[in-house]
C-alpha cells in the first residue's frame, strides 16, 4: 500500500494479546484515515452497548496518510471511540510527535480493548510490541511520567500519557503527548484510565515510507511548505500564538465571557491576548513535528502568586476557557491553571466550561456551599480554581470535585432547577471558545450538527465565515456575512465534508487553510495513489460525516440532539452582537434538506447512503422501516 | 477607479479620516498603543496614491505620500477596495485570503491595528459628508 502502511495493531489488555492486521485498501479510499477510518473500524467492530469505560470499549488511535511526510501541519493523530463524557461518538486530534513515529514504526493505528489487571504501558519498537507493567507511574502527573519514560528509554521515544484525572475516570480527561500536545476533547484519557493503561510509547528504527508518486509529492511539498510558512496567518500565530487575535475577537463578540453571559470585555482583550503573552511570559516557541508555523508557546511566570517554571504555555482555547469564561483577566493565573490541567490531565475547555457553569449556578443560588462542600465559587477567583477546584476534580474528591468531574451537563442534571438551560454544551460536549452570536451564526449550526458535539474543528465553518477560505473548485467562492443565516446551511454542507477530510487526513486546520482544493487532491493522489478528483475527495468527506451520524444513531442520538442550549441562542446582552437573534431552526432545517437527512432520525436517507456507497450501512440503521 | 476621480481624492479622504480620528481621545490612545509606522499603499492606482500613519513614540501623525523612514508595516490594496473597506463593505480577512489586500511587515502591528481600524471606519461616513462627497457613501 502507498502512503498508508495499511497495518494496525490490535491490543487486548485483558488477554494480554497483541496482533497486527492488514486493512483492505478500500477502507482508506472510502474513509481516508484518522477519525474517518476509526469510525469505519468502530462501526464494524465496536460494541455499541458497551459503556465507554468498560473493558469492552474500543479505544482507537489512527494516523492520516500524510503523517511523517515532512509537510507542515500534516503529522497529527486522532483518537476515537465512544466518549465517556457524552456517550456519543467522540474523536479528538493531537499534534506533537506521536503520529510520525507510529508511521515510521510501520503502523497506521492501534485498537485497544480489554482492561489490564494492573497499571500498564504499551511499548512499540517496530515489530517488537509489549504490554509492560507500569505501577511506578500510576498516580503521578503527566510531566513527571513523561520525563521518567524518556529518561528510561530515550528522549526520542514518543510518549502518550494520562494524568491522575484519567486514572480516576474524570469524564473529560486528556491524553498528552510529550507533555505538551493534547488529545483534549471527549474524555479519552478516562478510557485509557479505565483500561489501566497509563502510557503508550513508540520508537521506530528507520523512516521508510512508500509513496505512490514520490516526485509529484516532492514537487507539492516544495510548494506547500513555504506557502504555509509565509502566510500572514502563520506569521501572526508564530509571533503571538493562537491567541494573537483575541482582542479582535473581543471586538466582534466572539470571545465568551462569564459562562457566555457577555460578549464584550475590552480590558480583558487587552490583558489576555497573545501579544501580551509574548511580551510577559514567552520564553520559546514550539512546533508539532515538521510544522513551520510554530504556534505552540513555552512560558515562564517568574514571580507572583501564580509563578510557574518554564514549560508548556496556553493556547487560545485555554486562555479563554480558564480566563474570560470564568471571569478572569489574569494571564499569569491562566498560565498556571493551564499547567495544572496539563499535569493532572484534564481538558481545559470542558474544565473551564464546567467551572463557569458552576460559578453561575452559585451566583444564582442553584448550588450553595452545601453542594460545594463550603467552597465559594466566585467569578475570577483563580486561587480557588487552581488550588482547590482543579485538583479536587482530578481526584474526584469532595462534593464539588465529584459534581464537576462529570462535566457541565451531568452536573446540571444532578442540580436541577433550570441549570441545564445555562449549560453551554451540545450533546454533552462543552462549547469551545467561539461564541456563534459574535463569531458567526453558521458556527451555531456547525456546533449542533457535529457528531461529537459542540466542536469548532469538526469543520472549517469558523474560517469560512471569517473569510479565510476560498475554494472556487467546490463552489465556495462567495462571501459570507457572519452575523446572518444567509447561505450558512449551503456552506455547512461543504464545511462538514471539508472538516471530515481534514480530520481524517489528520491535518492541522491552521496549516491547511493555505492548501487549495487541487493541492489537496494532488496530495492524496501522489501520497496514497487514490486517483481522486475533487468530487471523489468531497464525497469521501461527506461519507465520513454520514458514518459518524449513523454511529450516533446507534447510540440513540437523533435529530432532536442537534440542538443548542437556551443560553447559546438567547440574543447577546452586549457588544457587537447585542440583541441579534440567530435563526438556528431555519439553518438546521435547510441543512437537513440539503444533506437529505431524516428530520426525526437525524440520519441520511437510504437513497443518499446508497449514493455514497453505504448501502450496507443503510440496511443496519433503516432495517426497522 | 470606480469611486474616485483621480489619485488625490482617496488620499484626501483617508488623511482627513485619520485627522478626524485624532480628535477622539480614546481612539488616539488606542492607535498610539499600536506603536508602528504604517504605510497605506494604493500606488496601483497612481504613483502618489498612498498615505502613512505614524503612531510611534506616544505620538500620532498622518500624512500623504510615503513616510520618510521605512515603514514597520505596509498594507497594499486598490483605492476602491480601501473605500469599500472603510465603508465596512469589504471583509478584510477575505480580502487578504484573496490577495486583494497584501500585508508586509509586522504581524503584531497588524493585529493591534485591526480592532482600531474598525473604530476609525465608524466615522468615515461623517468625513465623506464633511467633504461634500455624499455621493461616495456606500449604502
Ligand atoms: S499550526 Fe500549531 S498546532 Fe498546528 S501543527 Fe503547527 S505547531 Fe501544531
Amino acid at each position: 500500500m502507498n502512503g498508508n502502511t495499511g497495518k494496525i495493531i490490535n491490543v487486548d489488555l485483558g488477554k494480554g494479546s497483541i496482533e497486527t492486521e492488514l486493512l483492505p485498501e478500500e477502507y482508506y479510499t472510502k474513509y481516508i484515515g484518522g477519525s474517518g477510518l476509526a469510525a469505519k473500524l468502530f462501526w464494524e467492530r465496536g460494541n455499541i452497548s458497551a459503556d465507554p469505560l468498560s473493558p469492552e470499549a474500543m479505544l482507537i488511535f489512527m494516523n492520516g496518510p500524510f503523517a511523517g511526510l515532512k509537510l507542515s501541519g500534516a503529522s497529527r493523530n486522532s483518537v476515537a471511540g465512544r466518549s465517556p463524557l457524552t456517550g456519543n461518538w467522540g474523536d479528538s486530534s493531537c499534534g506533537g510527535y506521536f503520529a510520525p513515529e507510529l508511521r515510521y514504526a510501520g503502523y497506521d493505528g492501534i485498537i485497544i480493548k480489554g482492561k489490564a489487571e494492573k497499571p500498564s504501558m504499551l511499548l512499540i519498537e517496530d515489530e517488537k510490541i509489549n504490554i509492560l507493567p507500569a505501577p511506578e507511574y500510576w498516580g503521578k502527573g503527566t510531566e513527571e511520567v513523561n520525563k521518567a519514560i524518556k529518561n528510561k528509554y530515550g528522549k526520542n521515544y514518543r510518549v502518550l500519557v494520562i494524568g491522575p484525572a484519567g486514572e480516576n475516570l474524570v469524564k473529560y480527561s486528556i491524553i498528552l503527548n510529550e507533555g505538551h500536545h493534547a488529545f483534549g476533547r471527549a474524555g479519552f484519557g478516562a478510557v485509557m484510565g479505565s483500561k489501566n493503561l497509563k502510557a503508550i510509547v513508540v520508537k521506530a528504527a528507520g523512516k521508510n515510507m512508500n509513496l505512490a508518486d514520490p516526485e509529484k509529492y516532492e514537487e507539492l511539498r516544495a510548494e506547500l511548505n513555504p506557502k504555509i510558512k509565509e502566510a500572514l496567518a502563520s506569521d501572526v500565530m508564530r509571533e503571538n500564538g493562537t491567541a494573537a487575535n483575541l482582542e479582535g475577537g473581543v471586538v466582534s463578540g466572539d470571545v465568551p465571557i462569564r459562562n457566555f453571559t457577555s460578549n464584550y470585555w475590552e480590558e480583558m482583550g487587552q490583558e489576555l491576548n497573545g501579544g501580551i503573552l509574548t511580551e510577559k511570559y514567552l520564553t520559546k516557541r514550539r512546533v508539532c513535528a515538521y510544522c513551520s508555523i510554530a504556534c505552540k508557546r513555552v512560558v515562564e511566570v517568574k514571580e507572583g502568586p501564580f509563578a510557574i517554571p518554564e514549560g508548556p504555555g496556553p493556547e487560545y482555547e485555554t486562555i479563554t476557557a480558564l480566563g474570560s469564561l470564568i471571569g478572569s483577566m489574569d494571564l499569569a493565573a491562566v498560565c498556571k491553571a493551564s499547567r495544572v490541567c496539563n499535569d493532572i490531565g484534564i481538558d481545559t475547555i470542558s474544565a473551564g466550561g464546567t467551572i463557569a457553569w458552576a460559578m453561575e449556578a452559585f451566583e444564582k443560588g442553584d448550588i450553595t456551599e452545601n453542594e460545594t462542600g463550603g467552597i465559594k465559587l466566585l467569578w475570577g477567583d483563580m486561587a480557588t480554581v487552581i488550588d482547590k477546584i482543579l485538583p479536587d476534580i482530578a481526584a474526584r474528591k469532595g462534593k464539588l470535585g465529584i459534581l464537576l468531574s462529570e462535566g457541565s451537563l451531568a452536573a446540571a442534571l444532578k442540580t436541577g432547577k433550570d441549570s441545564v438551560n445555562y449549560t453551554v454544551q451540545c450533546k454533552g460536549l462543552e462549547v469551545p471558545m467561539h461564541d456563534p452570536r459574535g463569531g458567526g451564526h453558521g458556527l451555531a449550526l456547525a456546533y449542533a450538527v457535529s457528531p461529537r458535539g459542540a466542536c469548532h474543528v469538526a469543520s472549517p465553518m469558523l474560517f469560512m465565515e471569517m473569510g479565510a477560505c476560498f475554494y472556487p473548485e467546490i463552489g465556495f467562492e462567495y462571501e459570507l456575512e457572519p452575523m446572518t443565516d444567509e447561505n450558512k446551511a449551503e456552506t455547512a454542507v461543504i464545511a462538514v465534508a471539508l472538516g471530515a477530510i481534514e480530520n481524517s487526513a489528520c491535518f492541522c486546520q491552521f496549516a491547511d487553510r493555505e492548501i487549495a482544493i487541487p493541492e489537496w487532491v494532488g496530495l492524496f493522489n501522489s501520497v496514497a495513489g487514490y486517483n481522486w478528483d475533487a468530487s471523489d475527495m468531497m464525497k469521501a468527506g461527506t461519507r465520513v460525516f454520514y458514518l459518524k451520524r449513523l454511529i450516533n444513531y446507534l447510540f440513540g442520538r437523533t435529530a432532536k440532539d442537534d440542538a443548542l442550549t437556551p443560553r447559546m441562542l438567547e440574543p447577546a446582552r452586549d457588544g457587537e452582537p447585542e440583541g441579534v437573534f440567530i435563526n438556528f431552526e431555519g439553518m438546521k432545517n435547510k441543512f437537513y434538506e440539503l444533506m437529505d437527512m431524516d428530520t426525526v432520525k437525524g440520519i441520511p436517507s437510504i437513497k443518499k447512503l446508497e449514493e455514497y456507497g453505504m448501502g450496507v450501512e443503510a440496511k443496519r440503521v433503516w432495517r426497522e422501516t | 477607479m470606480e469611486y474616485w476621480k483621480d489619485e488625490n481624492e482617496p488620499i484626501k479622504a483617508f488623511v482627513k479620516l485619520f485627522e478626524a480620528a485624532m480628535v477622539d481621545a480614546e481612539l488616539t490612545g488606542g492607535l498610539k498603543k499600536v506603536n508602528q509606522l504604517i504605510l497605506f499603499d494604493y500606488t496601483e492606482d497612481g504613483p502618489n496614491c498612498s498615505f502613512w500613519v505614524d503612531c510611534r513614540k506616544g505620538e500620532l501623525k498622518v500624512g500623504p505620500g510615503k513616510p520618510a523612514e521605512p515603514p514597520d508595516m505596509t498594507m497594499s490594496l486598490s483605492a476602491d477596495d480601501a473605500h469599500r473597506s472603510w465603508s465596512n463593505k469589504l471583509n478584510p480577512v477575505m480580502a487578504i485570503t484573496r490577495k486583494k489586500i497584501r500585508v508586509k511587515g509586522s504581524a503584531t502591528g497588524l493585529l493591534k491595528l485591526a480592532p482600531k481600524l474598525k473604530k476609525v471606519a465608524a466615522i468615515y461616513v461623517t468625513v465623506l459628508k464633511d467633504l461634500g462627497w455624499e455621493d461616495k457613501i456606500l449604502a
